[in-house]
């Protein structure tokens, strides 16, 4: 029960229906779609809009009483159970869709709306949503972005956080933040990316901002029909080592088709096969066919006793179907069932599997699997009747034991269901005491007064202050002032106690010290060997206030605003080796310091990429383009780089080391901090190995150059953003004024299967109406693109400008306001909406250049984009300012910034 | 109305058994018309199926306010469970959950009295012959028309986040209300023809077809239940479904001694009225003879489909009525079933909506869309949300005036967006809500059933020239 006065505030705020205080009517709220959990909430309200919620919250917090979000109450991880007569607030009633911006291919929405017909609204414009979890015709955005979750097509689209773009969030306390958004390039840490994935415990997110898709021209459907699992399991890696990439592989063991076929969704699956492996392909008609017929000898190669093909959408939808609703076609052969939800490196899927039926056979237990085998994620659901009790405790012993393997094998404990109440005790399992902290503090940050989703994701017992531990807290987040100002004192002396902890000949000072940061001032450059040695270095940075800045081999030394010289650069340049990489699993991990290009050799033997093309990418460090998260134009096709780095080890300011994140393409334990980390720009720690996300390179790599004047360009820009073909990349440039009318070009790349590529281009070059000026192919075309980019560790300034993509002409038009100042090149990521200028401050027309910068910020602003300083000299940027207004989330910024680096000693300001 | 305590005892058996097929999983809420709008967990199929486990496992009083608010608000339209993949029966077992309600609290007078009248022969003939008399006089129709265009319910209702259920005395104003426009929506439509005059018939008949076919000798024989609304108001689609029937080649025998089906009794939870109209429906329809059973109201179709499991525990009639429910077939079925033969162009822009007792209690789907489609120059436009119920739900209107008229008019809305000359569907109850919804929103839009559509087509194709209709 809530006390009568707060539910006298929430019908004021809500109104009558909206507020549920009956006791009786509470219990339907007591659990979510895991029945083991529950507890009878306080109360429940149901606000509609976003002032509703900030006021019901700010009412709640005032009484100290805590606040569960809910969706539509689908998960299955038991994180919208109300703990200790906690408050539920839920969206059911926030259903409405703000927005669908088909120019742009986006959607504003509540968080209340259902996922499938966010989908349903956008097919009209030819777009739909992309993640597409299981339980897509029930579960609600809001929920999606609370749980991150994934789905059978995140094999080859990525999951949830990859599509959330911009939120607004209601704070615990009641306060109401927006963050990200597209068409800005909102200054600070990747809030938007943090906050997707926890599980409610930071706050409520009340708008959503969405990314759409074009729909794909053609589909293929597969059905391979197998005795064996192991073969389906076989087939499923033959079938990513030959490069292919499908939109989904799914496989359902022997009982679940049973289930399935026993329930109103038979699909037709033969019931006396052990295992159907459903593989699906999308994209443009040309050159599916070839590659579901590759796909299909594999099956056949493997053992498959039939290989089937969908042969209208009727029947692809059945086959989905029976996939899709298989979980409660469970409910026809057993009372209750434990879902289960780990990833495992997919190599390993035949052992893991072998492994789950054995722990099945010696508990006497039935194991029905279905899971996204492409990602190797797995769902062994466990069938009991829960009044058996001896059958309960052998369930959890069981499960138990399948969640061990898992880990063991290099997997986590969830994919995509969340941690919520039912995982946090295994937490231990994946995240020692250091990382646990570091997902407490980052916690509370959001949520000081614990108030929020209390109980869930973190085990209590790992809290700081928790009774027993001895309140072994983190220094008070907040009171210090996090902008990473170097204003600790710069001592020779210092740096020289810092030289002394690693060997000589990995330190450098004086004029070489120099000469490696191309001329920057600094007391030191230091190339630790091991994190060990990374920690050893800013434990000492911390003892003497020495500023550190972060740095791979230094090929942008500006890249976190550090233009003060001073201090000493704390280089992973020896940090260089190749640490796991199983070509099959499409994963590698490796130390931070190991270049781009060494990188590159490494993979390409093996016929896989990691596709980021930021300028001057080809220069760095993997480490270093963590840390920036800058992306190039072929974020369009592949995600930026925070969507593809899997895991991180860190040593943060503070000198913890922190092992965050993991080698598994789908992971949802504990709080995203590995997206905090990316693109934090060396502001919260030293990154010192990095996982990262892999793809099969394609079989065609084809770049079309289209010259001609700025308008014509515009043009094709504009036929290249609106096509619904796949256009992997596209990139404008407009060379300094005064080279002739072919000043600009447009050069836009095309991925994929030859048959396919070749298909798109000549379809494209109809739509422009125009042939190319020159076609590049292969390799070629990435040392290409490259080249042609402004480049940031080249050119003393930098200008990036960002608008929604259907604004480039304006975007376009300040962009060359600024080059006539600067001499520089102008060069637009057409899909992307971002013009980067670059060039060098004319010696006397500072002022001018400074008015004129003004201006474009105010302009783009005006169409609500931004105008961020890149790489600037330190007199303009005072006058301009880096950024502009706040992005917001600046205060949460400021107390992260304090938790992972109290005494700023990394001397990057906040990117 | 008492239950007998072994019927008790055995319905809560029967519930636990049916009730842990639900998986929890929630698939079924966006499904649910009141979920859909009041966006509360009770007010959902997972939420009531919840509710109704908590009554069996003794941590809720079937008599308390939660229970009886909740399970009382269901439209049981059944449009939960296509969509659960556990095939939870939940029509079934919310018929269990009112009978619990019933006996533990008595339920309002006006819903008892509704009751009665439809299950008493001797109440229900000179109830609807006065309906029959009151709408003779136009009275009901005119009044419709005055108050078409006033501020709806449903505005009042929404804005108060919620719904809020009006107090007594609007309450009994908008059931009178309401209940005058469903009696004006239940005469015969205008003659139909297209709003915009477009389209008119080309004058063309259907020739080969448009000789009255003569019965074949053994010719499958059915039964049509005259029911007791369709009987009173609708007996035009009681002779027009003999009419199509028998133009099909089927042989229309009269069923004497049946009665009232019992669905209302069945939803409203009193099951032992209801197995007493099963019996007398299951002997009457025996001692006919016939293959199948034509039912064109979908409401009472669902009904004695389900006869097999309402008299279930009845030793001397079990199987009886099983064997027979399975002889139950909706006449689109069997006009599909027959073809169905071709009459003459209809030129009229059609939209369809789907009764949810036939659609999602019968799984009857693609059958009324075949029939629609013989039927020449028919244009069929699709109607958005046509799978979700009206909110006409037996005597919902009446019992839940704010909810379910906010149901209505979305109903109501989709219906004007389409543009349609008509609307076409299956079912009186259905007819007369989205009738008196679209009268009161000021449309003149006609209601019609899929039977008089059919039956219009082949009489302007002379199929029935020289025979007594």
């Amino acid at each position: 029960m809530i006390p009568a006065t707060l539910a006298k505030s929430l019908v004021r705020i809500c109104g009558q229906g909206a507020v549920i205080v009956d006791e009786d009517r509470l219990l339907v709220y007591e659990s979510d779609a895991l029945t083991a959990y529950r507890h009878r909430p306080g109360a429940v309200v149901l606000p509609r809009t976003t002032a509703e919620v900030r006021d019901a919250v700010t009412a709640i917090a005032r009484h100290g009483l805590p606040i569960v979000p809910r969706g539509a109450g689908t998960g299955l991880s038991g994180g919208a159970v109300a703990l200790d007569g906690a408050v539920v607030v839920g969206t059911a009633r926030m259903n409405r869709i703000l927005e669908i911006d088909a120019a742009n291919r986006r959607a504003v929405l509540q968080p209340g709306v259902i996922n499938a017909e966010l989908s349903a609204a956008a097919r009209p414009h030819g777009l739909y949503y992309a993640p597409d979890p299981s339980s897509q015709t029930a579960c609600t955005i809001g929920g999606n972005v609370a749980e991150n979750s994934g789905g059978p097509h995140c094999l080859k689209y990525g999951v949830t956080s990859r599509y959330v773009t911009g939120l607004t969030i209601v704070l615990p306390d009641g306060s109401v933040v927006k963050l990200g958004g597209q068409g800005r390039e909102a200054p600070g840490y990747d809030l938007v990316g943090l906050f997707v994935g926890s599980e409610g415990c930071f706050g409520i997110a009340t708008e959503i901002e969405v990314g759409l898709l074009p729909l794909p021209e053609g589909v293929r459907t597969l059905l391979g029909i197998f005795d064996r699992i192991e073969d389906a399991g076989r087939a499923v890696s033959d079938i990513v080592s030959a490069g292919l990439l499908p939109a989904a592989m799914e496989i359902i063991d022997g009982p679940t088709i049973r289930a399935v076929e026993a329930s109103v969704f038979a699909a037709g699956y033969p019931t006396d096969a052990e295992a159907a492996l459903v593989i699906e392909f999308d994209g443009v008609e040309a050159g599916l066919d070839g590659e579901a017929g590759r796909a299909a000898r594999f099956c056949v190669r493997a053992g498959a006793r039939e290989v089937r093909s969908a042969r209208d959408e009727d029947e692809r939808l059945a086959l989905w179907k029976g996939r899709k609703k298989a979980f409660g076609a469970m409910g026809r052969i057993a009372p209750d069932l434990l879902v289960q939800d780990a990833t495992v490196p997919r190599t390993t899927l035949p052992s893991i599997l072998k492994g789950i039926s054995e722990i099945g056979k010696r508990y006497d237990l039935v194991v029905a699997n279905v899971f996204h085998a492409g990602d190797g994620n797995l769902h062994p659901n466990i069938l009991f009747d829960r009044r058996d009790e001896d059958e309960l405790e052998r369930v959890e012993r069981a499960s138990k034991e399948i969640m061990q393997l898992c880990v063991d094998s290099g997997g986590t404990i969830t994919g995509e269901h969340g941690v919520g109440l039912d995982k946090k005790h295994h937490m231990p399992l994946i995240y020692g005491p250091a990382e646990l902290e570091a997902m407490w503090g980052v916690r509370r940050v959001f949520d000081p007064a614990g108030t929020m989703n209390p109980g869930k994701v973190l085990p209590d017992e790992t809290a700081p202050g928790w009774p027993g531990i001895g309140g072994r807290g983190r220094p008070g987040v907040g009171g210090v002032d996090g902008r990473g100002r170097c204003d600790a004192v710069r001592t020779a002396t210092a740096a020289m106690a810092l030289s002394g902890l690693l060997p000589e000949s990995q330190v450098l000072t004086g004029e070489t010290a120099s000469e490696w940061t191309g001329g920057m001032a600094v007391e030191a450059v230091l190339f630790p060997a091991d994190a060990d040695e990374v920690q050893a270095v800013v434990r000492v940075a911390n003892e003497t206030g020495t500023p550190l800045l972060p740095a791979g081999n230094g090929s942008w030394l500006g890249a976190g605003g550090w233009t003060d010289g001073g201090g000493v650069v704390v280089s992973t340049a020896r940090l260089d080796s190749v640490l796991h990489y199983e070509p099959a699993d499409l994963t590698l991990t490796a130390e931070a310091g190991i270049g781009w290009r060494k990188l590159a050799a490494v993979l390409r033997p093996n016929g896989q990429w990691l596709p980021v093309d930021a300028p001057g990418v080809g220069a760095g460090t993997l480490g270093g383009v963590a840390s920036c998260g800058v992306s190039g134009p072929l974020k369009a096709r592949y995600g930026a780089v925070r969507d593809n780095v899997l895991g991180l080890e860190v040593v943060t300011g503070d000198g913890r080391v922190l092992r965050i994140g993991g080698r598994v393409v789908k992971n949802v334990a504990g709080y995203d901090l590995v997206r905090l980390f990316t693109g934090s720009r060396g502001s919260l720690g030293v990154i010192t190995r990095v996982s990262v996300r892999l793809f099969p390179r394609p079989e065609a790599d084809v770049t079309m150059l289209f010259e001609g004047g700025v308008g014509e360009a515009l043009e094709v820009a504009r036929v290249v953003r609106t096509t619904s073909l796949p256009v992997a990349a596209a990139e404008m440039v407009v060379r300094a004024a005064g080279a002739g009318d072919r000043v600009a070009h447009v050069a836009v790349r095309v991925l994929g299967g030859r048959e396919e590529a070749d298909d798109v281009c000549s379809r494209l070059v109809a739509e422009i109406g125009a042939a190319p000026g020159g076609t590049v192919r292969g390799g070629e075309g990435e040392d290409f693109h490259r080249q042609r980019t402004a480049w940031e560790g080249r050119s003393p300034l930098v200008v990036r400008l960002a608008a929604l993509p259907d604004r480039l002409a304006v975007t376009m038009r300040w962009g060359r306001e600024v080059a006539g100042r600067t001499r520089g090149e102008v060069a637009a990521d057409v899909l992307g909406g971002v013009v980067r200028v670059a060039g060098s401050p004319a010696g006397d027309g500072v002022a001018e250049l400074a008015g004129t910068l003004t201006r474009a910020r105010r302009e783009m602003e005006a169409v609500g984009g931004t105008m961020t300083l890149s790489q600037a000299p330190r007199e303009l940027a005072a006058g301009v300012g880096w950024t502009g207004g706040g992005g917001g989330g600046e205060g949460l910024a400021l107390k992260l910034k304090s938790l992972f680096d109290p005494r700023s000693v990394l001397g990057s300001r906040c990117p | 109305m008492k239950v007998r305590h072994d019927t008790l005892a055995r319905a809560i058996e029967e519930q636990e058994q049916r009730l842990r097929n639900c998986v929890h999983c929630g698939f079924c809420l966006p499904a649910c018309p009141t979920y859909r709008r009041l966006g509360d967990e009770a007010d959902s199929p997972r939420g009531r199926l919840y509710l109704m486990q908590a009554v069996v496992e003794g941590r809720l009083d079937a008599g308390s306010d939660a229970f009886q608010t909740h399970i009382g608000r269901c439209l049981s339209c059944r449009a939960c469970e296509p969509v659960c993949p556990s095939g939870v029966e939940y029509g079934h077992l919310l018929e269990l959950a009112r009978q619990l309600g019933g006996n533990a609290r008595r339920p309002a007078l006006l819903e008892r009295l509704l009751l009665r009248v439809f299950g008493t022969d001797w109440l229900a003939r000179p109830a609807m012959l006065a309906g029959r008399l009151l709408r003779a006089t136009g009275l009901p129709a005119l009044v419709t028309r005055a108050l078409s265009g006033r501020r709806t319910l449903r505005q009042r209702g929404r804005s108060g986040g919620g719904v809020k259920e009006p107090r007594l005395l609007a309450r009994a104003a908008g059931g009178a209300r309401l209940g005058l426009a469903m009696l004006a929506a239940s005469a015969p439509p205008p003659p139909l023809s297209r709003s915009n005059g477009a389209g008119r018939s080309n004058g063309r008949t259907a020739t080969a077809a448009g000789s009255a076919p003569v019965v074949p000798p053994g010719a499958a024989t059915v039964g049509l239940l005259t029911g007791c609304v369709q009987a009173g108001l609708f007996s035009r689609v009681n002779e027009a479904t003999a009419r199509v029937l028998t133009a099909n080649g089927y042989r229309v025998v009269p069923v004497a001694a049946q009665g009232c089906c019992g669905a209302l009794h069945a939803h409203g939870g009193d099951l032992e009225a209801a197995r007493d109209m099963a019996r007398r429906n299951v002997g009457a329809f025996e001692a006919a003879k016939v293959d199948f059973l034509a039912m064109n109201a979908s409401g009472c179709g669902a009904a004695m489909a389900s006869y097999g499991s309402l008299l279930a525990q009845d030793e001397t009639m079990g199987q009886r009525a099983h064997r027979l429910a399975q002889r139950v077939r909706d006449v689109s079925q069997l006009l599909a079933d027959h073809g169905p033969v071709r009459g003459a162009p209809v030129p009229l822009r059609v939209t369809y909506d789907a009764p949810c007792h036939l659609l999602h209690a019968q799984g009857v789907a693609d059958p009324p869309t075949a029939v629609l489609e013989s039927v020449p120059e028919l244009e069929v436009v699709p109607l958005a949300g046509a799978a979700e119920c009206c909110g006409g739900a037996g005597i919902y209107g009446l019992t839940h005036p704010g909810l379910g008229s906010w149901i209505g008019s979305d109903k109501v809305h989709s219906v004007l967006d389409t543009g349609a000359d008509a609307l076409v569907t299956g079912n009186p109850g259905c007819m007369m809500q989205i009738g008196a919804g679209l009268a009161l929103a000021g449309s003149r839009i006609p209601v019609v059933h899929l039977v008089e559509l059919v039956d219009e087509s082949y009489r302007r194709a002379g199929l029935y020239r020289g025979r007594a209709p």
